[in-house]
C-alpha cells in the first residue's frame, strides 16, 4: 500500500514537473507580438468604450431606475413606486394612448416597412452589381442614396407636401390608376397613414442597405461565379447557389440593422401627426414614450415605456441571430 | 504697527469682497430669453433687448426663438434637465404646471415699479392676471391676451355669389351651408374651402362649441369629465360631417386656413384667428390689407346654444425661472416691465394686446379695424382652460376629433372614449 502511495505520489510529482516544463515552454507566448498588439488594441478601443459607456449604458441604467419612480418631467422631487409603472403601461390606457395599441403600430409598421425593403434593396443591390460600367453603377447608387442625407425631418416635410391632398401624389395615383379628383386619403384614412408612413422610411433607407448589400457582394470571389459559369450555372441558379448563400453574413447583418431602424421609427410619425394625421394609428412606441415624457411630463412612465421598447429590440435582435446562427460559418 | 494695519486691510477687503453681494449693475448677469417665433415682435423686441443692454452694461441677453408649437417641449425638457431658460413665454394652459410645481418665480414688484400685487392687478383689466395668481402671489405679465374670430375674405364671398356683409356666417349650421356653396372641388379634392377649424387648439376654439350645447369639460365641483353627453355628441356629430367622410368641407390634414388667408389667392374664405393676424396680412400681403376685402365677424353659435359663448381667451405671459440667483430674477422682471412699457407699440405694429386698462382705453387700441369685434367677444368668452393635465386634456379631444373626422369612429363611440380617458386623468389626480 505504502509502495502504491508512493508510486503515485512519484507518478503525481512527475506530471507537476512536466506540467511546469510545460508552462515554461508556453510562458514566453505570454509575451507574443500578437498579445502586445492586442493590449494596445484595448487600450485604442477605450476611448471608445467610455464613449458607449457614458453615451449609452448609463442612459440605459439611468431609464431604468427613473422608470421605478414617480417623476414628473417638471417636479423637483420624485420617490421610488417600485414596479407601478410597468404595472400601469401594461393595465391602463394611459390617458388614451394604451402601449398595447403603440405595440401594435411599432410591429405593423416594422413588418411592414424592413421585410420588404431588404428584399427590394437586395434585388437593387444585384442589378446595380450586374451593371459592367463602373459610372453607371456609381450615378445609381449616388441617386439611391441620397435620400438617406436628407435629414429625416425634412424628409417627411417634402412627403407631407407630396401627401396633402392637392399633391403631387394623389395627382399621380389618379394618372396612375385612371381616376379623376379621387382623394386616397394618404394622410386620413387609418390603413393609408401606416402605408404612407412605411413608404416614407423605404424611401429614405433603401439606398443605405443597398450600398451595405453591394459590399457585401462586392466581397464574393468573381473565381466562384467563373467556375460556375464553367460548370454551367445560369444566372438564376447562380443566384440561388452561390450569391444567396454567400451573402447571409450581410443579409443577417442588415435585417438586424434593417429592423432595429424600424422598431426606432420617429420622425416620419410625429411630423405627420404634427401636420394634422390622427396619432393612434402611427402612434409608435417612441411617439408614446415621446408624448408620455415630454408633452405630459410622466418621465417616469416613458422610462418604463423606452425599458420595454429596449427588452423587445433585444429579444427580436437575439431570436433573429438564433435562427440565423449558421451564417457565421460561412466561408469563400 | 504698521504690519497690523496692513494685514488689518487686506483682511478687511476680502471679507467685503467674499460678503458683498455687490452691486446690481457691476455684477455680470446673463438672462437666457426664450420666445416664439413672430416676425413683427422680432423686430420690436430685438430694440428693446439692444436698448436694455445699453441701459446696463453689466446685462447679456441671449434670445433663442422657436415654433410656438415646440416651445412646451423645449421649456419642458430644459426644466426636467434642470436648464431652464432666465425668461420666456408659453400659452397659459402650457405655463401654469410650472406655477404649481414652484418651477417660477413670483413677480419682484418692485424691479417693475409696483408697491405690492393690489397695485399691479389695478393697472390691468379684471381678472388677466387671475391665471397666474397662485396663493396670493402673481407669476407672470402677460405679452399678449388674445381671442380669435372670424376673418372672411369678401372677395370670395362675393365670387360665391354672396354679399359678406349680410350672409356672414352667425351660426355653425351656417357656417357649414355658407362653406359648401363656396367650396370648389376637383372629385373629392377641395381647391377653394369656405372655412376652416385651427385643429391644434381645442382648448381654445372647440370646447366654447361644446359648451355653447350646455356641456362642459368638468362637472363644478371637478369630479367629473366630459360633462353632457349629448353636448358632446352632437359637437362631435358636427365635427364628423364637416370633415373627408361627412360633407368634406375641410380637415386637418389640409394647410391651415390663417396660413392661406394672407396670401388671398381664393383658396379660402374664412379663419379663426386674432387681432394680431391684421399684422399678419399687412406684412405678408400689403394689398390685400389695404384693399378693404376683408372683414372681422364675432365668433358663431349653434341655432340652439344654450349659452352664447365665444372663443376662449388665452395669455402668453412672460415668466423667470425661479432657479435663476436672486439678482438675476430681479433683473429679468426689469427686462420683461421694459418690453412691457411699450404697450402701444407692440399693439401698433404687432397687434397684441397687453390688457393694460391704459391700453384697452387708449385711442391706439379702438382706432384699429374691427377691435370692437374683439372687445364684444372678450365679453361673450372666458380664459382657456388651464391645469397641471390641460395640455393632456387638449391631446384627449383632438384624438376624439381626429377620430370622427378621419377615421369614420361613431361619434358617441368617441365620446365614451373621450369621457373615459379623461376621467383615467383626474382621478390619477
Amino acid at each position: 500500500m505504502a509502495l502504491m502511495l508512493k508510486s503515485k505520489d512519484k507518478t503525481v510529482s512527475t506530471k507537476t514537473k512536466e506540467k511546469a516544463v510545460s508552462n515554461e515552454r508556453i510562458k514566453p507566448k505570454r509575451y507574443s507580438i500578437e498579445r502586445k498588439e492586442a493590449r494596445w488594441g484595448f487600450v485604442f478601443t477605450i476611448p471608445c468604450l467610455v464613449f458607449f459607456a457614458i453615451f449609452a449604458f448609463y442612459p440605459i441604467i439611468y431609464a431604468f431606475i427613473t422608470s421605478l419612480t414617480d417623476r414628473r418631467a417638471i417636479s423637483r422631487t420624485w420617490s421610488f413606486s417600485g414596479l407601478e409603472n410597468y404595472i400601469y403601461i401594461f393595465t391602463k390606457d394611459n390617458g388614451g394612448f394604451p402601449l398595447s395599441n403603440s405595440i401594435r403600430a411599432t410591429l405593423v409598421f416594422t413588418l411592414g416597412t424592413f421585410i420588404p425593403m431588404i428584399i427590394i434593396s437586395l434585388i437593387v443591390a444585384v442589378f446595380l452589381m450586374q451593371l459592367r460600367k463602373n459610372r453607371q453603377r456609381a450615378f445609381f447608387q449616388f441617386v439611391y442614396y441620397t435620400p438617406a442625407v436628407l435629414s429625416s425631418v425634412v424628409a417627411a416635410t417634402i412627403w407631407m407636401i407630396l401627401f396633402d391632398p392637392r399633391g403631387l401624389v394623389n395627382q399621380f395615383s389618379n394618372f396612375v390608376l385612371g381616376t379623376s379628383g379621387v382623394d386616397y386619403n394618404w394622410l386620413v384614412n387609418s390603413t393609408m397613414l401606416q402605408i404612407s408612413t412605411m413608404l416614407v422610411y423605404f424611401w429614405k433607407y433603401i439606398g443605405y442597405f443597398v450600398i451595405l448589400f453591394i459590399t457585401g457582394l462586392a466581397a464574393i470571389p468573381p473565381t466562384i461565379y467563373e467556375a460556375a459559369t464553367v460548370d454551367g450555372a445560369s444566372r438564376w441558379k447562380s443566384f440561388w447557389r452561390i450569391t444567396l448563400p454567400l451573402l447571409k453574413p450581410t443579409t443577417v447583418m442588415v435585417s438586424i440593422m434593417a429592423m432595429l431602424q424600424c422598431l426606432k421609427t420617429f420622425s416620419t410619425q410625429y411630423m405627420f401627426h404634427q401636420g394634422g394625421a390622427a396619432r393612434r394609428p402611427i402612434d409608435v412606441i417612441t411617439m408614446n414614450i415621446y408624448f408620455t415624457g415630454i408633452r405630459n411630463g410622466r418621465l417616469g412612465r416613458a422610462c418604463a415605456m423606452s425599458i420595454v421598447l429596449f427588452c423587445i429590440m433585444l429579444i427580436l435582435s437575439y431570436l433573429q441571430l438564433a435562427f440565423t446562427r449558421s451564417a457565421e460559418e460561412v466561408e469563400y | 504697527m504698521k504690519k497690523f494695519l496692513v494685514i488689518l486691510m487686506a483682511l478687511s477687503l476680502m471679507v467685503t469682497s467674499v460678503f458683498a453681494n455687490g452691486n446690481k449693475e457691476d455684477k455680470p448677469i446673463t438672462i437666457e430669453f426664450w420666445t416664439h417665433e413672430d416676425a413683427n415682435r422680432q423686430l420690436l423686441e430685438d430694440r428693446y433687448i439692444k436698448e436694455f443692454q445699453d441701459m446696463h452694461p453689466n446685462v447679456k441677453i441671449n434670445v433663442t426663438r422657436q415654433a410656438a408649437t415646440s416651445m412646451i417641449e423645449l421649456v419642458q425638457t430644459a426644466f426636467a434637465a434642470g436648464s431652464g431658460p432666465t425668461v420666456f413665454n408659453l400659452s397659459i394652459n402650457d405655463e401654469y404646471p410650472l406655477i404649481a410645481a414652484g418651477r417660477v418665480a413670483p413677480v419682484d414688484y418692485a424691479a417693475i415699479g409696483y408697491k405690492d400685487a393690489a397695485e399691479l392687478e389695478a393697472a390691468y383689466m379684471d381678472g388677466m392676471l387671475a391665471p397666474v395668481t397662485y396663493e396670493g402671489d402673481i407669476y407672470g405679465l402677460p405679452l399678449e391676451l388674445t381671442n380669435w374670430a372670424i376673418f372672411i375674405n369678401k372677395k370670395v364671398f362675393r365670387d360665391a355669389g354672396l354679399d359678406p356683409e349680410k350672409d356672414y356666417p352667425k351660426t355653425w349650421e351656417e357656417m357649414a351651408d355658407i362653406s359648401e356653396k363656396i367650396a370648389i372641388r376637383d372629385g373629392d379634392i377641395l381647391i377653394r374651402r369656405g372655412f376652416d377649424f385651427r385643429y391644434p387648439y381645442y382648448l381654445e376654439a372647440f370646447v366654447p362649441m361644446v359648451e355653447q350645447l350646455g356641456g362642459a369639460l368638468f362637472s363644478e365641483d371637478g369630479t367629473e369629465a366630459i360633462v353632457g353627453e349629448d353636448a358632446w355628441v352632437k359637437f362631435l356629430t358636427f365635427m364628423q360631417e364637416w370633415g373627408p367622410n361627412g360633407r368634406n368641407l375641410g380637415s386637418p390634414t389640409y394647410t391651415n386656413a390663417r396660413s392661406l388667408f394672407n396670401k388671398d389667392n381664393n383658396d379660402i374664405a374664412m379663419a379663426n384667428t386674432g387681432l394680431y393676424q391684421e399684422a399678419r396680412i399687412k406684412n405678408d400681403n400689403i394689398d390685400f390689407y389695404n384693399s378693404g376685402e376683408w372683414m372681422v365677424v364675432p365668433f358663431p353659435v349653434f341655432e340652439d346654444a344654450v349659452n352664447d359663448v365665444a372663443a376662449c381667451y388665452y395669455g402668453h405671459y412672460y415668466m423667470v425661472n425661479a432657479d435663476a440667483d436672486a439678482a438675476t430674477q430681479e433683473m429679468a422682471w426689469e427686462f420683461i416691465q421694459y418690453m412691457l412699457s411699450h404697450g402701444e407699440e407692440y399693439l401698433e405694429t404687432v397687434q397684441i394686446i397687453q390688457p393694460t386698462k391704459a391700453l384697452m382705453e387708449s385711442d391706439t387700441y379702438k382706432n384699429m379695424p374691427y377691435s370692437d369685434v374683439f372687445t364684444q367677444d372678450f365679453a361673450r368668452a372666458h380664459i382657456v382652460y388651464h391645469a397641471e393635465n390641460s395640455t393632456e386634456v387638449n391631446a384627449l379631444i383632438r384624438a376624439a376629433v381626429e377620430a370622427v373626422m378621419l377615421q369614420n369612429v361613431e361619434p358617441k363611440k368617441a365620446y365614451q372614449d373621450l369621457k373615459k380617458a379623461v376621467q383615467e386623468l383626474i382621478d390619477e389626480g
